[in-house]
């Protein structure tokens, strides 16, 4: 369980008393068994499946030959005078295609992941511990922008709260000016027109450094919550380390001792379904083989 | 006043900086290590901090065992562990270690000023 902060103090102030009955609940291991880790990623690495690849030399295929589409039609249209060539229905079309085919690949996709036909293939975008690293690593990078855009707030404001405080003290010196006038020339209105104008400058200039006060310290109160970014990319390396173990636990489990090696395994085994033949199925089979011979 | 801010966090590094700027510590008066080793060297490098303001858990050497490096160097420096542990246990170990006081994770600009102050004035 957590401590609170009045908690720990407590415990600062007693500590050197409750040393000695406390048993040490350290768990400082944090760090994960990266050892195994890293050699069964290589190896995971390489597993590819078939179709993935085919799709990929089909769309590839698909693609050049577009390719030659476009030249010949480039080549036909040079000949004819007077045509101006912007070139965006073609490419147009072609996006609009391939666009369509991605859809319909992510679709399918998505079908049978939902159905729970296709899992995903071992890449290196696809395994879990690289998605919650990346999550990571873009979190940490948009938390220092977001703190370099709240910085440059604080920056700007402290401009503007100097800026303000020189038009105060000038505001405050013809406050006194006018003051003076309008005290000596009494029947002269401008004076103490502007003077009330002047009076009113210094109210509103007072309540615009309060604003900006008050504003800094919801651009702090901002950075201080920003401190949960770092909690939450602690509790997703918690979650990392916990998929690791599981790793290095489950190939340690399944892993194969003996030196045996591999043997071919049977496709079809009696009682797997009916379509096992019989034995007047391998009679006759043999039968039609040996006349066909 | 010098201080050595250490933090794998880039994020908590530069809020911890901006509270240590409140105190009117400049920019120049604090460096950032993101790890116990980078800190380890630029403490023995620079030997002159004044506070030590350390996570726990960081890649390389950890929180706590940078502070039992600084404290066969250094029997004085006061160091502040600042920390998402919150274990009763974790508070013993590292007090144990050598740390002078301990914060926990999130924590208010108030809190670690006071402190800070604390520990100067001390």
């Amino acid at each position: 369980m957590s401590m609170s902060q009045e908690e720990i103090e407590a415990l600062m102030s007693g500590a050197e008393s409750t040393e000695a009955d406390e048993t040490e609940e350290v768990s400082v291991d944090a760090q994960p068994d990266e050892t195994t880790q890293g050699v069964q990623e290589e190896q995971q690495e390489d597993v590819q499946g078939d179709d993935v690849t085919a799709e990929t030399e089909e769309s590839t295929t698909n693609t050049s030959e577009s390719e030659d589409d476009i030249d010949n039609i480039d080549d036909m249209l040079a000949g004819i005078d007077g045509i101006v060539d912007d070139g965006s229905d073609i490419e147009e079309g072609l996006d609009t295609n391939l666009e369509q085919k991605e859809t319909k690949k992510d679709q399918s996709m998505e079908e049978l992941i939902d159905s729970n036909q296709y899992p995903m293939p071992v890449k290196h975008e696809n395994k879990v511990v690289n998605q919650l690293n990346e999550v990571a690593d873009d979190s940490e990078e948009k938390a220092s922008q977001i703190f370099d855009v709240l910085s440059f707030i604080l920056d700007e404001n402290n401009e503007i709260q100097n800026y303000n405080k020189n038009m105060g003290e000038f505001i405050d010196t013809q406050v006194l000016l006018l003051d003076a006038l309008a005290k000596k020339f009494p029947n002269i209105d401008v004076f103490s027109q502007n003077l009330e104008t002047a009076k009113t400058l210094v109210e509103d200039s007072k309540s615009l450094s309060s604003k900006i006060d008050g504003e800094n310290n919801k651009v702090f109160e901002a950075m201080e919550l920003m401190q949960y970014h770092d909690i939450n990319r602690q509790k997703i390396e918690r979650v990392m380390a916990v998929i690791r173990k599981l790793n290095s636990y489950l190939n340690g489990i399944f892993e194969d001792d003996n030196e045996k090696p591999e043997v071919q395994i049977a496709k079809h085994i009696s009682g797997d379904s009916n379509d096992i033949v019989g034995a007047d199925d391998i009679d006759s089979l043999i039968a039609e083989f040996s006349e066909e011979g | 006043m010098r201080i050595l801010i250490v933090d794998d966090s880039s994020t908590m590094r530069r809020i911890i900086g901006n509270v240590v700027q409140q105190l009117g510590v400049s920019k120049e008066d604090f460096d950032e290590a993101e790890d116990g080793v980078v800190a380890w060297k630029l403490f023995q490098e620079k030997n002159n901090y004044d506070v030590v303001l350390t996570d726990w858990n960081m890649p390389n050497m950890n929180g706590l065992d940078l502070v039992k490096h600084i404290r066969t160097a250094d029997k004085k420096v006061p160091i502040v562990m600042i920390t998402t542990e919150g274990g009763k246990g974790e508070v013993i170990t590292a007090l144990k270690a050598g740390v002078n006081n301990y914060i926990v994770k999130p924590f208010s600009a108030d809190i670690l000023k006071e402190k800070l102050d604390g520990l100067v004035k001390g």
